[in-house]
Formats: C-alpha cells, structure tokens, sequence
C-alpha cells in the first residue's frame, strides 16, 4: 500500500511538465505488448472490412476494370452504369426489394407486437400449460430448420400460402427466439409495476399495454433487428415458396442474378451491395443496443 | 366483490382466500383465458407450422410422396432403405453428410477458437472497445447471399484473394472450381462470418467472471497465462458448450453458401454438396417428398447426437 502511494506521489511531482498529456485520458502505458494488442485488433478489422470496401469501390468499376490483373483498388473511371442497369425495370430489382421490405417489415412489426404479447403471458402470469409450453419454445429453438422444411412447405401449401407474402411472412411472424428474448427480459421487469393497478381492476390487457409495452423499448429493439435481419437475409424458405420471379425476395433474385451474370462481377457486385447497403446503415444507428441485446441474451447463434 | 372485500381485510389470514375455492378458480380461469388469448398467434405458428410439421415429416418419411400429383402411398421402411442404399453406395446423400462432417469440424474447431481469441482481445482494457466489436461483428450481420456473391469474385483465379496471396509470392489455386479447395473456401468464409457472433458470446461470459478470481490468483503469484488456463477457459466452459453445439447445428445445416457459389450440383465433383442440398434437391427438383423427409430426419438424429452432451450445458445456461 504504502509503496503504491508513495509511486503515485511521485508522479504527482511530476505533474507540471507532462500536464497537457495528463489532461486528457489517464496515461497508457504503451507497453510492447499493449501496441501488440491494438496491431491485432486493427489487422483483423481491416480483414473484416477489406472485402466490403473493395466489393464497394469495385461496384463502380466498369466490366474491363473489374477484369484487370492486378486489380486496381480505386474504380477508374467511377460509374454509375452498374447500379442504372440494375435498378431499371428490365431487372425486376426494384420488385425484389419492394418484396424484401414489405416481408422484413412485416415479420418485424408482427415479432415485435406478437412475442412481447406471449413474452408478457409467460413472464408475467401464472397459468396451466405454462410450463409446457415455454419448455417447448426452448426445445424448438433447438430443432435444425432443415427437419421441418418439407411439411412446413407442405403445410403452407394446404393453407394457400404459396408465391404470396403469406407464405413469406405468416410462419415468421412471431419466432421462439423473439418469445425467448421477450420473455427474459419481461421477468426482469419489476412486479409492481402493474401490481397495483391489477388490483385497482385494471384488465390484463390494459396493463399490458399501457404499463409494460412502452417499458420495454430496449427487448423491443433487439427483437425487431433480429427480425429485420433474419428475413432480409432469409434464402432457402423464399427460394422454395416462391415460385412466380415478380414474387422472388431480394436474397432469391440475386442467387438468380449470379447464375445468368456470372462473369460480370461489376453487375453481381452492385447488386450485392445493394443487399447489403440497408441493413450496414440500420446496423450503425442502433449497434449498441442490437450488441448489447445480443450478448445479454446469450443466444446470438440464432 | 367479495373477493373485493376481502382483499381490502388488511388483517385478514392467507387462509382466507384459499377457503373459496369457487372465487379462485373463477379468477383464474380469467387469468388463463387471458394469457391464452395473449399466446394465441404465437401458439398458431408453433402448433401449426412446427409441431405439425414435425408429425408429417415423420409420417411422410414412410410414404411415397409425388408432390401435387398423386395421392401418398404407404412405402413402409423403403425410403430409410434407399437411403441405406445410398450411403453404402457413396450416394449424393452419402457424399453430403461426409462433405457436413469434415466442414462442421473445420468450421466449428476454427471458429470457436477465433472467437474466444478475440473476446480475450477485446475483454482487455482497449480504447476504442465499441468502434472494434462494432467492425468485427459486421461479417455477421450481412446477408449469406451478398457475402458469398463477393466471395465468389474474390476466390476467381483473377481475384482479390490470389492477388494478396502473389503479393507474398504464393500462386493461389483456382478456389473454386479445384475439388479439393473448394470446400476449404467456403469453410474459410463460414469462419470469418460466424466467429463475430460467437465471439460475442464470449465477451459476455468473460464480463461475467468476477474480477477477484484474478485479484486471488496474482497475489497467489499467478502469471496471466496459468490465469487464463486455470481460470477463464474453466469457467468458461458452460459458453464453450454452447459455441460449440449452436456452430454445428448450423454448419451440418449449411446450404446457402455452396448455393450461391457452386450451383445446386455441389460443383467441382460434388465436393460442395451438402446433406441439406441434397433434401432441397431430392424434395424439389425430383419432387420426392417421403424420401426427403426420411433425410432429414437422418439428418436430424445426426446433429441430435452431436450436440446431445452439449445441450445439457445449454440448457443449464438458460434460466428458466
């Protein structure tokens, strides 16, 4: 004890010649080891942003450009033809994404209002078949979609809900890992809050959504950006129900796109990015709380 | 109103209450009905489009289902049959799973340990903690199909990868059209995608791990590499099970990659199919539903048997 006061004593001694470094930040040591450290972190950030930003800087290069060896990092000349030649309506691009947003908007509203509604029924009420019910949203979260690929098309084909957006968005609408994410944080939630006006005789209903749903903003978020992330990103079940190519989601009419371009990466590129691009920008406003959502929960593999 | 008055009784005995039963029972019917109703849609979508499903792939699995065309016929274990046939036959099937097999270890051994590795990086005291997890964690979040569209063009003989890698004076191969790389480029791939999240499983374990543990140790004389053997990776384990069975549920489960990049075929020479192309293949394009059932559910009792022991681990994770 003594030793470490009499250092820092030391150091204060020492304060007015290095103020204007003690001014800022506590002082770091910057030991090898420590300018170790920030050498990997900043190498591997490169390695996970490099291919974004030359698959981006590559989208404006023209066919010749993105042929040439070596490869050049800058677009030269820059050009916009790619992403004209893809959003014109020769492509049905701008039909893709319209059907990308109207399924990914609505699972999201849908997984949001839906799972916070069975989220406040499993953690925040007592009933028969709780227990059963909520072991058995764990159990599912468990199961390989690949098991029930086959009869859930088969079941959406019996209920008309082929090559339309009720075949996208109804068997998504409300998910177990949104259920899941709800319901942990609902139980974290205070049982007074609507204690006192249950008693009062204020309906289940009510208090769910005058007292609980504007308080639960943070689960909110992360819920809806995992829907909107999974359906944006979702390929193997739009590939199987849609069948009509005006119906194809942006993922499906891309793999297509590939398969009739393959060599014009130019255009393939640009058509990535244009995937891409919504989901980067969403990413960046609200990463804090979709990171921290996402570690809390400890079920990000979903 | 009496149950009214009988909560406003402030003295009153907890017996009380339960001596009416018909009032109770009456309240929580209510409180039943209620919380029903609350789980309706969500109960829909589970009865119907999970738990049916379930039941009908078990039972088609046993039927000869032409999809659309004519009615199931009873087929008893011949479709399990066929698929005997096909394994001990190096069939499609056979071919996937053993393509499932090597890319799960491939992928979930790498992954896990670069994961871990980079929690270690940024559980340290590091300016800029946010700014790095946010840059890491970008791989994750972008759609498979957009990322194996750029990885398509990087691994082209011409491509961006084989450029860095001449630059250091190697010749890289034809990724993707040599049978014996191309499975390695899209595990290679697999791994820079998923490791950010499961990385972020980490990091929220280690925030976890009281500090005095480390404190304990370091006065015990402690380095911070017998820390990190005897501490973190130990109490670390509940994660590890996790990391591990959610990586290889979703490596045996891979298709959209090989998809994207190397055709519903599994091109070069089939060493990119994958147990799930083949159910897309068998069900879809050559319209054998009960036979793909039976697949799947082959599928299925494999990655059961794999995460088995870990699903205890995760299990006890999640508290209920």
């Amino acid at each position: 004890m003594s030793t470490i006061g009499s250092v820092a004593r030391v150091e204060k001694a020492h304060l007015p010649s290095v103020a204007v470094s003690m001014r800022r930040r506590p002082p770091l040591p910057l030991s090898p080891s420590r300018l170790l450290l920030y050498v990997v972190l900043v190498g591997y950030g490169l390695f996970s942003l490099a291919p974004f930003l030359f698959a981006f800087s590559s989208s404006f290069k023209t066919y010749a450009q993105v042929l040439s060896w070596p490869p050049s990092l800058l677009p030269n000349p820059a050009t916009l033809d790619n992403y004209r030649f893809i959003l014109s309506g020769a492509q049905l691009f701008p039909r893709y994404i319209l059907n990308s947003i109207i399924y990914a908007g609505a699972v999201t509203v849908l997984n949001v209002l839906l799972a916070s509604m069975a989220g406040y029924a499993f953690g925040r009420m007592e009933f028969p078949g709780k227990n059963f019910f909520y072991l058995l949203t764990l159990a599912v979260l468990m199961i390989p979609s690949q098991l029930i690929l086959i009869p859930k098309f088969l079941v959406a084909y019996t209920l008309h809900l082929t090559d339309n957006y009720g075949g996208l968005i109804v068997p998504a609408m409300v998910t177990p890992t949104s259920v899941f994410l709800m319901t942990q944080f609902l139980k974290t939630l205070p049982r007074e809050l609507e204690e006192a006006a249950l008693i009062d005789g204020c309906s289940r209903f009510r208090a769910f959504w005058q007292i609980i749903f504007p308080l639960v903003r943070p689960a909110v978020t992360v819920v809806a950006l995992l829907s909107f992330q999974g359906a944006w990103n979702e390929f193997l079940w739009p590939l199987i129900v849609m069948s009509h190519q005006e119906n194809y989601t942006l993922t499906v009419g891309l793999a297509f796109f590939k398969g009739n371009y393959v060599t014009q990466y130019n255009l393939v590129l640009a058509g990535a990015m244009i995937s891409i691009a919504p989901l980067v920008i969403i990413f960046f406003i609200f990463q804090r709380y979709f990171i921290q959502g996402l570690s809390t929960s400890g079920l990000a593999g979903r | 109103m009496q149950l009214a008055a009988s909560k406003a009784r402030p003295g009153g005995p907890p017996g009380t209450r339960r001596g009416l039963p018909f009032k109770i029972n009456r309240r929580k019917l209510t409180e039943t009905l209620t919380a029903y109703t609350f789980l309706a849609p969500y109960l829909f979508v589970l009865i119907v489009f999970t738990l049916i499903a379930i039941v009908t792939a078990l039972t088609l699995s046993f039927f000869y289902v032409d999809f659309g065309f004519t009615t199931p016929i009873f087929y008893g274990f011949r479709n399990y049959l066929n698929i005997w046939y096909d394994l001990t036959h190096d069939g499609d099937f056979a071919v996937g799973l053993r393509n499932c097999v090597e890319y799960t270890i491939g992928v979930v051994t790498l992954q896990t340990i670069l994961a871990l590795f980079l929690a270690l990086l940024l559980n340290q005291k590091v300016r800029g903690r946010g700014f790095f997890r946010t840059v890491f964690y970008l791989p994750a979040m972008t759609s498979s199909v957009a990322i194996s569209l750029i990885f398509y063009w990087l691994y082209q003989p011409q491509g961006g990868i084989n450029y860095v890698l001449s630059l250091l004076h190697i010749q890289g191969p034809a990724w993707l059209e040599n049978p014996s790389t191309a499975l390695l480029a899209i595990m290679l791939l697999n791994i820079w995608t998923t490791a950010p999240t499961f990385m972020l499983m980490y990091l929220a374990a280690l925030q976890d791990i009281p500090s005095t543990l480390y404190e304990a140790a370091r006065v015990d004389g402690a380095n911070s590499w017998q820390m990190l053997w005897k501490i973190t990776v130990p109490l670390l384990r509940p994660t590890t099970f996790a990391v591990v069975a959610l990586g290889s549920i979703g490596a045996f489960q891979m298709f959209d990659q090989a998809f994207v990049m190397e055709g519903a075929s599994g091109a070069p020479l089939r060493s990119t199919l994958t147990a799930a192309m083949v159910i897309y293949d068998t069900a879809f394009q050559k319209s054998l539903m009960g036979l793909a059932c039976a697949q799947a559910f082959v599928l299925f009792i494999i990655i059961f048997a794999v995460t088995l022991l870990q699903k205890r681990y995760i299990d006890v994770n999640i508290q209920y």
